[in-house]
């Protein structure tokens, strides 16, 4: 028996790191790109966004928007070491990710040669939150640190398994299971997220919106195609889901998709989040979905969430601790 | 009478249903069903809630029940000690207990009430819509309840890998029914509430067939030589959501469910 | 089509992870200062979403048994590689390495689970030589 390495562990899936820009102007062959029976471009199969592209650019490379292969190459061999977690240290508090077959060098991932994920703003990060929203954000943090485990209510959403922050909209990659199943109609486009089971069903057919009283998780989704190009705006959101950065999309958040097939193995996909409750200026960012093999497992969070019960137990048992610690002083 | 076998309905002539390209039924659309089979599958009057103050809210309404005889239509040589036949579960002395059981604790151990996912067939008689999206390749079924969501595999058998909360679905046409076998359920969801359940080894046929232009006849044949001493089958209509603006809307449930799941954790209940 | 293999492993300043959120939880629902090595027999395999569970019995010197539950990862890439829980079967020697439950009940989670033998549980490797 041969012994393990990481390399032989992967599955064998190969990506043309190819630089997106360039694909989203040349982009749509009808030649290469599949079309339903009705015509449209076909989004359906299984798609990954694992990718080991930030969403904010490094601060150091300014307004680089894009690596050269040669540089490309040279980040992903040098990211090509598993981190090495120090026992009695926190972060060594884990399950070995490879064990598991999670770790990102085990799965598939797309690639491209952006420097970050985030294309608007020009420097590649987020813009500026607006003061209000800065306050809220420290009012969250500081609620956090005082009450943050004494209730299941106090505790963040995706521990809760409600909602994950890489659902969006904006749809985002995630550290594990980054992958997405798209399902069509003439009339719908479905987009069933692995992490955590959650189908986006976004109607094409003209419908008219939720109603203001209607807000949702997700939002409420409406696409047509533009050419080519699935556009989905997305409205009605809660107020209450987080983005990255310690905000959260203001119930008033407007989100703009677009999904464009530019070859067999990639959809392209943009976004726009337009919140002026939140950042001073709109932001927008691209990253490429690759093909991969489906089936689609099921990722039941809520209904095998012991952690979120032993989160809390764990509390319990340390305020009691602490309590009898003081008695008996 | 509604006819009950899927493979010899002939009503495909005498009305106007929407076809796919390829000559099937064109099954896409928000269905829901109206009876009160996820209260009880079985014959049932109407009673109090297990809330009781709730008052009528909570109540539990009646209902006729929803299974039919196992074996081709109302077969009158397999009447049950009451004289009607095929109406209750067949259930084996154990499990009829368990079942039992459950009724006892269902306030706390229905699944339902903590936002679980309901599985194969609970899902679709669930007080909500589910939406059937029939594309050139697989169908997927997605339900309001809980988010709920699962694809029926239609162009070639896929062996379950995995078992799941709402199980693996193959799917095959047989005439004008659409036909889903469904196998690697996890044996922990309940199949109403009154505490009637499957087990792991539970195996579901279900079949869709068009009634009408807005209505599907929708039959399960449930077997589990662990649970039932034969297989069993369920029988009900599912109704074309027919509000123009008619879509699923997110219900998820889990903030409704933590105060009951997690409630004696939280700081200061003494815990 | 030019096919490139490529392989690609977190660097520190990549995307958040998804266990992000919950990392900062799994110090939470684990003690640091709580390590713990457990050798015992598989009762049961729990492959599910979020984390994967492994339910050993660990016999202790006097002959009773104590039931412990080991966290492990989401199964879904396992099961990608059509890897089921019948990899881990009922009754097999398993080793535990890892951390106890911050409210001292018998779960862990495993920083490292192998068969007793040292074999990864998932993927056939030959043991890792040498001490860590």
């Amino acid at each position: 028996m041969t012994r393990l390495t990481l390399t032989s562990r992967l599955f064998v899936l190969g990506l043309i790191a190819a630089p997106l820009a360039a694909m989203a102007q040349n982009g749509k062959s009808d030649r290469e790109v599949p079309r339903t029976a009705a015509g449209q471009p076909d989004l359906s199969g299984h798609w990954t966004s694992a990718t080991i592209v930030p969403l904010e650019r490094p601060v150091e490379l300014g307004n680089k928007e894009l690596y050269t292969q040669e540089e490309a190459d040279k980040l992903l061999a040098e990211s090509l070491v598993v981190t090495e977690t120090e026992a009695g240290t926190a972060a060594d508090v884990h399950y070995q990710l490879d064990d598991f077959g999670l770790d990102r060098s085990q799965n598939p991932i797309a690639l491209n040669l952006r420097t970050s994920i985030i294309t608007d703003p020009r420097n590649g990060r987020m813009p500026a939150s607006t003061a209000a929203a800065k306050a809220a954000a420290d009012a969250r943090a500081a609620r956090a640190r005082e009450r943050g485990f004494d209730s299941a209510q106090d505790r963040p959403l995706a521990e809760r398994c409600i909602v994950w922050p890489n659902e969006g909209p904006p749809m985002l990659p995630v550290g594990y299971n980054s992958n997405l199943q798209i399902a069509q109609t003439d009339d719908y486009v479905v987009v069933l997220l692995e992490m955590i089971h959650d189908a986006r069903v976004i109607p094409v057919d003209g419908r008219a919106g939720l109603p203001a009283g209607v807000p949702q998780w997700l939002g409420s989704s409406r696409g047509r195609w533009e050419g080519d190009t699935l556009v989905v705006e997305t409205t009605n959101f809660t107020g209450r889901t987080g983005v990255r950065g310690g905000n959260v999309l203001s119930a008033n958040a407007r989100v703009t998709e677009r999904l464009t097939r530019t070859r067999d193995d990639t959809v392209l996909y943009q976004f726009t989040v337009d919140d002026p409750e939140t950042w001073t200026e709109p932001w927008s960012g691209e990253y490429p979905l690759t093909k991969i093999d489906g089936p689609m497992f099921e990722y039941a969070c809520h209904e095998g969430n012991y952690g979120l019960a032993n989160n809390l137990s764990g509390a319990r048992a340390e305020e009691r601790a602490a309590a009898e610690a003081a008695e008996k002083q | 009478m509604i006819g009950l076998l899927g493979a010899s309905l002939a009503v495909a002539q005498d009305f106007d249903f929407p076809g796919t390209r390829d000559g099937h039924p064109d099954l896409n659309g928000i269905w829901q069903t109206l009876s009160t089979a996820n209260w009880n599958l079985e014959p049932h009057a109407a009673s109090q809630g297990a809330i009781e103050t709730l008052g009528t809210i909570g109540a539990v309404p009646p209902g006729l029940g929803v299974i039919v005889g196992a074996a081709s239509g109302r077969d009158s040589s397999s009447r049950d000690s009451s004289g009607r036949e095929g109406s209750t579960i067949p259930y084996l002395p154990a499990a009829r207990a368990q079942r039992d059981q459950n009724f006892a604790s269902r306030r706390t151990n229905d699944p339902e009430a903590k936002c679980f996912l309901p599985g194969v067939p609970r899902a679709t008689y669930m007080p909500h819509p589910l939406q059937i999206l029939q594309t050139d390749d697989d169908i997927m079924i997605l339900y309001e309840y809980a988010s709920a969501v699962r694809t029926v595999f239609m162009n070639e058998e896929v062996p379950a890998i995995a078992e799941s909360w709402m199980g693996w679905s193959n799917g095959r046409w047989d005439g004008d029914t659409l036909v889903v076998d469904v196998t690697a359920q996890n044996g922990q969801t309940w199949l109403d509430r009154a505490g009637n359940y499957g087990s792991a080894t539970m195996h579901v046929v279900e079949r869709y067939t068009p009634l009408g232009p807005n209505h599907l006849q929708y039959e399960a044949t449930i077997e589990d030589p662990n649970v039932y001493s034969r297989p069993w089958t369920i029988s009900m209509p599912l109704y074309r959501r027919l509000e123009p603006n008619v879509q699923l809307l997110e219900f998820k449930c889990v903030e409704f469910a933590e105060e009951l799941m997690y409630g004696h954790l939280s700081k200061g209940e003494g815990q | 089509m030019m096919l490139v293999q490529r392989l690609a492993v977190v660097a520190a300043l990549a995307f958040v992870s998804a266990e992000a959120s919950a990392h900062h939880a799994f110090a939470a629902e684990f003690d640091v200062n709580r390590p713990l090595e457990l050798s015992g027999t598989v009762t049961k395999v729990e492959l599910i979403n979020p984390h994967s569970w492994i339910h050993i019995t660990v016999a202790g010197e006097g002959g009773e048994t104590t039931d412990w539950m080991i966290e492990g990862g989401s199964p879904n890439s396992l099961y990608r590689r059509g890897i089921t829980k019948d990899s881990v079967p009922i009754g097999s020697e398993l080793k535990v390495v890892g951390y106890q439950a911050r409210d001292g009940t018998n779960r862990a989670v495993g920083r490292t689970i192998t068969f007793a033998d040292g074999r990864s549980l998932f993927f056939n490797s030959t043991p890792v030589a040498g001490p860590e």
